[in-house]
């Protein structure tokens, strides 16, 4: 293959699912089966660019894309006013862990979705969530970020509000919504501080620029704040469990993933923007008190609930926290001897918590709307026995609840034992913390096996469509090659994401 | 592990005599009922002993969880003063 399409793999993974959100609903007037096609071949497309770029990446080393440049690869001084990409070993985890959940929740929406008409719009929005998502961790470009926020924020809310016959659904929606205006908006305004002040918007620039100002710290606590938000960081969480809970079964995962996106977009800001212009230990810190709250307030309210779908997004949100203190530990070491012994480890955790979260979080939401598709419930008081006549699907839940509790031998143990060993050298009352959440995270997980899948047959479940245990046996057998190599992710995936944002030891 | 399990199930099994009373789930002592929903024990009932025990802690916090949107921005709001204060103290 040509070695220059290779380096415009970025704008291919922006393009193509932008191109073909466009094209499914024309394919959608002509069969049903050509959009399906076409929404598939514009899936596998991105992640056949993912994988080039990860290839250039991983071969060749980083590099900017400048928009609108007559070669745009070839440039390193992007001291003027245009739109950068940057394919780094960050990026490359980002969009990994996007599109390998991206490709599950595809084909599990074509059994999970059948039965529903007008699916030319919903995957329209799903091709453009997919698109937003991708933007927001590839641009290095702080106008762009505000776009591609935006263009997520909006294409999420429409897929919320799906089921619009649904009044639950759309509540959830509108409140999705007004969080994301919100949110969008005091980013804008936090862009404005940092232009009115640097005259620039790009990510080098900015960072080359920033002294600590007091506008400058006004900035990046607003950018800190929304991105919390909008990573359903505890106390602004709430707006999670309904969207979660209330989209279509088979979007829930991709609406966590693109929480994960701005949790990944809030680490590349504070690590390779805003590392300069701030003490390390107060963002660190703060990190550490936002993640702690998450876990503890997390995994507390998933205690009190029946629904399971609800019960999942509230462990979503405990696992966030995960990611979060593991982080703030690692960047509030940062400069100091403490990070070489065991702050680099943390982040590390982190990071590998990310890539496991987006794959074994996907495949529990999927495999509970493998449930409520047989079941027609949600309820946990009027589920049970669907063991009997859902092994499959027991299954995969059995591999993402265990992982997701951080049971050895599979992957959740290894990114959550990082962050135990390390985060337990910085503050021993952290790894309990941490250790306790994932008790009472197993019990709760046990709560759902016990009580949906065990007991007498209750003659409620009903065979679910094979593209959906297809999709559960995808992020299954991903989720067994993280477990069975973890030297190898966080050797080849995680260290070359430390090292893109300048803090590798 | 597995492997161990599974002997004892074989074990149990093989031996395995069904009688009236055998292999029905003992239900605090009740005859069983003919229904499969009467006999699984799940739900809320599940650790209820545990979430009581916990109820001054959890209570006000399911409390605090309010579904209304105002209270969202509330937090936002909240959050937003305190991570300020705290940039701007400690930097």
């Amino acid at each position: 293959m040509n070695v220059d399409l290779l380096l415009q793999s970025p704008v291919f993974i922006l393009g193509i699912p932008l191109l073909f959100a466009f094209l499914t609903p024309l394919a959608d007037k002509v069969s049903k089966e050509l959009r399906n096609a076409v929404f598939i071949i514009g899936l596998l497309l991105t992640a056949l660019f993912v994988s080039l770029m990860a290839y250039e990446v991983y071969t060749i080393g980083s590099w900017t894309y400048v928009f609108g440049a007559e070669d745009p690869t070839a440039i390193t001084d992007v001291s003027f006013f245009r739109i950068t990409f940057l394919a780094d070993g960050f990026a490359v985890l980002a969009t990994l862990t996007i599109i390998i959940t991206a490709v599950g929740v595809g084909i599990y929406s074509f059994g999970n979705m059948k039965d529903f008409d007008d699916l030319g719009k919903f995957y329209t929005l799903f091709l453009l969530t997919l698109a937003g998502v991708m933007g927001m961790v590839l641009t290095s470009d702080l106008f762009n970020l505000f776009v591609w926020f935006e263009v997520t924020s909006i294409a999420s809310c429409g897929l919320i509000a799906y089921h619009n016959e649904r009044g639950e659904s759309v509540e959830a929606a509108l409140k999705y919504m007004i969080i994301s205006v919100i949110a969008g908006l005091l980013l804008l305004f936090s862009i404005g501080f940092f232009y009115g002040e640097y005259g620039v918007l790009n990510y080098f620039l900015i960072r080359d620029s920033m002294d600590g100002a007091f506008i400058d710290i006004l900035a990046i606590g607003l950018v800190m704040v929304i991105l919390s938000m909008k990573a359903s960081s505890v106390p602004m969480h709430m707006w999670a469990p309904d969207a979660y809970s209330e989209a279509p079964d088979s979007i829930t995962p991709f609406i966590a993933i693109t929480s994960l996106g701005s949790l990944f977009v809030l680490f590349r800001l504070i690590f390779f923007v805003f590392r300069g212009a701030v003490e390390p230990s107060s963002i660190g810190n703060l990190l550490i008190i936002l993640g702690v709250l998450s876990m503890f307030v997390g995994v507390s309210m998933a205690l009190k609930q029946s629904d399971v779908k609800r019960l999942i997004a509230y462990l979503s949100v405990s696992q966030i926290g995960y990611m979060m203190m593991a982080v703030g530990v690692g960047f509030a070491t940062l400069g100091t001897a403490d990070y070489g012994a065991f702050g680099v480890n943390a982040v590390e955790g982190g990071f590998f918590h990310m890539i496991n979260d987006g794959v074994y979080k996907a495949l529990l939401f999927l495999s509970v709307g493998g449930i409520i598709y047989a079941a027609d419930t949600r309820d946990l008081n009027r589920l049970g026995g669907l063991a009997h006549s859902m092994p499959f699907t027991t299954f995969f839940f059995i591999i993402g609840g265990l992982s997701i509790a951080g049971i050895p031998p599979l992957s959740g143990f290894s990114s959550k034992l990082l962050i135990y060993k390390s985060v337990y050298l910085y503050n021993p009352v952290l790894a309990i913390i941490a250790l306790v959440v994932s008790i009472v995270t197993l019990a709760l997980i046990g709560k759902i096996f016990f009580n949906a899948f065990l007991g007498p047959d209750q003659k409620i479940g009903m065979k679910i469509p094979r593209s959906m245990i297809l999709s559960m046996g995808v992020l299954t057998v991903i989720i067994v090659i993280f477990s069975l190599f973890p030297n190898y992710v966080v050797s080849e995936i995680i260290a070359p994401a430390i090292e893109a944002l300048g803090v590798a030891v | 592990m597995a492997l161990v399990a599974y002997l004892f199930y074989q074990m149990g099994e093989s031996s395995y005599k069904k009688t009236r009373l055998k292999g029905d789930p003992f239900i605090s002592g009740n005859r069983p009922s003919k229904d499969p929903r009467d006999i699984h024990v799940g739900g809320d009932n599940l650790y209820w002993g545990f979430i009581h025990a916990l109820r001054k802690y959890l209570d006000p916090l399911v409390e605090g969880h309010t579904g209304i949107v105002n209270d969202y921005v509330y937090w936002f709001v909240v959050t937003l003063a305190f991570v300020l204060v705290f940039l701007y103290l400690l930097i």
